[in-house]
């Protein structure tokens, strides 16, 4: 059985307020799991906790209590990071560098090097579509482009496991649109991706589970259809049939003649169902 | 494809001083300041003495001067800018997200000053050898063709009093110790910026040291003698204990009034700024080890 | 904050262990000639604060060379006791380049004392006199500490040689310094014949001269000039050396 890609159990964050006696729960008591291969969704309301978990999973800030893992090792271990890719919200990157530099540098952090480091730059820029600006400064680069060298950047080492914190945030429809296609092809290379979104939208086109963080808390969390389906409605397509045929439906169908298209949950949307659990 | 992880890596550690150096580069203010430095040292070849001894000796002094001055600054204000500025532009994630432990990220940014510092110091050194060098070649011809000397010996003579006040070897250990001195104030700058709230508060508390680290000697001396408040006693003893003394890099004054140092002592002072820079580098991984990013 | 405590722990921990090597150094410096000079608050308040912290901060050879940039308009308006204090701040400033040692003793020994005694504001003869002396005075002042910061240089035993022999008319004192220039290895061949003439000069030492001219007469023609062979015609007829014995008379050899 392989090991999960993440693992977080019973996850807390305090931050104390410096002179003061009162503090803050960033991040209460949250376990969860994301398996390899999925696309995971974690959803909150600003301040839920969402960067607080990323920075914890990723070391950059110790936990007040609990444990994380990253394919089974410890995640505060420096070794634990050569399996994560991470593009965090809003990056710059060197400003000075081209695309191919600011790959170059970051591979030389992962252990790459030489020739292998530069046919690794190339491929990167080919499949995040900008190798026609490689040899541009980064200081030249849209909103979008840069984006797309940050996750150029989180897949320098082959990472099992990217950890995304709003890929989409500022970047227009068609730019998109890519960086959605991109998760999508890392997800068909069996690529574990963890997701903080606002765009609810694109998260329910791409996510296998979400999680909901509120206030710190994990108040949801499963797989995507079960999460948005309602339970105690049944949704029945007709074709050519009037109002009058739905109760006397099941037993009379067949013998009416009408035919069944589907028969379904309906389904309200990833959005209302988010609005109405963090309310 | 990937590599095993090692615990410490050369190349990493290279990596980010390298990158660390070309930032600072691209950084306006080094040629505002560098410029600053090539002006005074030009300046100071126009001032007109009576004897060439003392012309040389005014070159001297300001060349070196600008170049303590200017090396210093340099050393507080990039070490200064570094971690805050990763910080704001969040590259310092994408950076400790790789397999990069914090230590080295640490050291690669102070290796990157390092650099700078050493390349612009063998910047202005070159650009003051060769002004000495011009103002000597003068000197030289002027002094033969106003006492009409044709002797050869007398002409020797004169080349020899000449050379002797302009470059000597003795003073290179002086523009070590310049920079020993300013690579102590980058290490104490990198360790303030791991707690500071701010780099202006960085600077400000720096360049404070930098003050202070000169007052460290009349502050022992106090301390140690017999008599005294105890509380003035007291408080110089806590700047004895807590600051570098920097008047033990203030060797190019008396290097250029004809002092040399010995190989022996000036290995003994340079080793003290390695331990300086060592002990303030540790403190700095103490506190960014843990530190809430 | 716990671990900004703990850094200041450490930091004063090795604060006690950096301290003895710090003063061991420092000592070094100290017997080697560095950091002479004594930057105090007396000094603070004669050159200000700003040239003060920049005396501390390394810019001493900075600062002592503008201030010896305003000794030359002093003097162009002959202002000696603003030259006083001026050279006496530089020479704190930078106490281990004799130049500035010599430049003061110049200013006050030749140039403030040549103009006192010119002093047309100045009726009396005898104070004119005596306010020459008092800057001839001063100039050896500045000379005798220039030596004492400088015991490793002849340059300023020479200078003090020839203040004394020239100005003060201390033949005795001249002797002295010229004897102690003459020690080093870089000296001047006429050192110690000045030595020997100024010795020659002091009453009561006529035999001391003699035995040094003497000496000086036995090592060949360079150190035979017209002035030694004077000199020693001079102790000869003081001393009522026997004429067989005389060197002068003979023109060769002596006994």
């Amino acid at each position: 059985m392989p090991d999960p890609a993440i693992t977080i159990r019973n996850l807390t964050k305090v931050y104390p307020i410096p002179f003061k006696r009162e503090r803050v729960v960033a991040v209460h008591d949250l376990s969860l799991t994301v398996e390899p291969g999925q696309v995971y969704g974690l959803l909150g309301p600003n301040g839920s906790g969402k960067s607080t978990t990323m920075k914890v999973l990723l070391g950059l800030v110790p936990a007040s209590s609990g444990s994380t893992q990253i394919f089974g090792r410890d995640s505060t271990l420096v070794e634990s990071r050569e399996e994560v890719g991470y593009l965090p919200e809003n990056p710059y990157f060197y400003k000075y560098l081209t695309g191919e530099e600011t790959l170059r540098f970051y591979g030389k952090l992962c252990g790459l090097s030489g020739q292998p480091l530069r046919d690794r730059a190339r491929d990167l820029l080919k499949l995040v579509g900008l190798e026609n600006a490689a040899d541009r400064r980064l200081g030249g680069y849209s909103k979008g482009m840069l984006q797309r060298i940050g996750m150029a950047q989180a897949l320098v080492q082959e990472p099992r496991l990217l950890v995304l914190d709003e890929p989409t945030a500022g970047v227009d429809p068609a730019g998109s649109r890519e960086i959605r296609d991109l998760i999508l092809e890392f997800k068909s290379r069996g690529i574990t991706v963890l997701l903080c979104s606002h765009l609810l939208g694109q998260v329910q086109e791409i996510c296998d589970r979400v999680g909901i963080l509120h206030k710190g808390r994990l108040v949801r969390e499963g797989e995507l259809d079960s999460l948005i389906s309602i339970e105690n409605q049944t949704q029945l397509i007709f074709e050519n049939a009037s109002p009058d045929l739905l109760a006397r439906f099941e037993a009379e169908a067949a013998a009416c003649g009408a035919r069944l298209v589907e028969k379904s949950k309906p389904q309200t949307t990833l959005e209302r169902f988010f609005l109405e659990v963090t309310k | 494809m990937q590599p095993r992880h090692k615990f410490f890596s050369p190349a990493r550690v290279g990596a980010i001083a390298g990158n660390t150096l070309l930032e600072l580069v691209r950084l306006k203010v080094f040629y505002f300041l560098l410029v600053f430095a090539l002006v005074l040292i030009g300046c100071s070849c126009f001032m007109a003495f009576v004897r060439s001894e003392m012309q040389f000796q005014v070159l001297k002094d300001v060349s070196l001067g600008a170049m303590s001055l200017f090396t210093w600054l340099l050393a507080v204000l990039a070490t200064a800018m570094l971690l805050p500025k990763d910080i704001e532009d969040r590259t310092l994630y994408t950076i400790l997200a790789k397999p990069v432990p914090r230590f080295e990220y640490l050291l690669g940014k102070l290796l990157g000053v390092f650099a700078l510092l050493a390349i612009s110091l063998a910047v202005m050194s070159a650009m003051f050898v060769a002004v000495l060098y011009v103002k000597e070649q003068m000197v030289i011809a002027t002094s033969i063709q106003q006492f009409k000397i044709t002797d050869p010996a007398q002409i020797a003579a004169v080349v020899r009093e000449v050379k002797a006040d302009t470059f000597t070897w003795s003073l290179v250990p002086g523009v070590l110790a310049i920079y020993f001195k300013a690579a102590i104030l980058a290490a104490l700058t990198l360790l303030i910026s791991t707690f500071a709230s701010s780099w202006i508060f960085t600077i400000v508390v720096s360049v404070a040291a930098y003050l202070i680290g000169h007052l460290v000697p009349i502050a022992r001396e106090y301390w140690l003698a017999d008599g005294g408040s105890w509380v003035a006693k007291a408080f110089l003893g806590l700047i004895a204990l807590m600051f570098p003394d920097l008047q033990l890099f203030n060797l190019s004054d008396d290097i250029l009034a004809g002092n040399a140092i010995t190989t022996g002592l000036f290995l003994q002072t340079t080793g003290l700024g390695f331990l300086y820079i060592t002990v303030y580098g540790c403190l700095a991984y103490l506190l960014f080890a843990k530190k809430e990013l | 904050m716990k671990r900004i405590a703990a850094a200041l722990v450490l930091l004063l921990v090795f604060g006690a262990v950096k301290l003895p090597v710090e003063k061991s150094i420092s000592d070094a410096h100290h017997a080697a000639y560095f950091h002479g000079a004594r930057l105090d608050l007396s000094l603070r308040e004669q050159i200000g604060q700003g040239a003060f912290l920049a005396a501390l901060g390394g810019f001493r050879g900075v600062i002592a060379d503008i201030l010896s940039i305003q000794t030359v308009t002093a003097w162009q308006y002959t202002q000696w006791s603003r030259i006083h204090l001026l050279c006496n701040q530089i020479t704190t400033l930078q106490p281990r380049v004799t130049f500035f040692w010599e430049m003061a003793a110049n200013y006050m020994a030749q140039d403030a004392a040549a103009a006192a005694l010119q002093d047309p504001k100045q009726p009396s003869q005898t104070l004119r006199v005596k306010a020459s002396r008092d800057f001839i005075r001063s100039g050896r002042d500045f000379l005798e500490r220039g030596i004492r910061n400088n015991p490793d240089r002849a340059v300023l035993y020479d200078r003090l040689g020839a203040l004394l022999m020239d100005k003060a008319q201390d033949h005795y004192g001249a002797y002295l310094a010229f004897t102690k220039a003459s020690e080093f290895p870089d000296s001047y061949g006429y050192q110690r014949r000045f030595a020997a003439y100024e010795l020659s000069r002091c009453p009561g030492k006529e035999a001391q001269a003699y035995a040094l001219l003497l000496k000086l007469y036995r090592e060949g023609k360079p150190e035979r000039t017209p002035t030694l062979l004077q000199r020693l015609k001079a102790m000869e007829e003081k001393l009522a050396i026997p004429p067989e014995q005389r060197v002068y008379n003979r023109g060769g050899t002596p006994p």
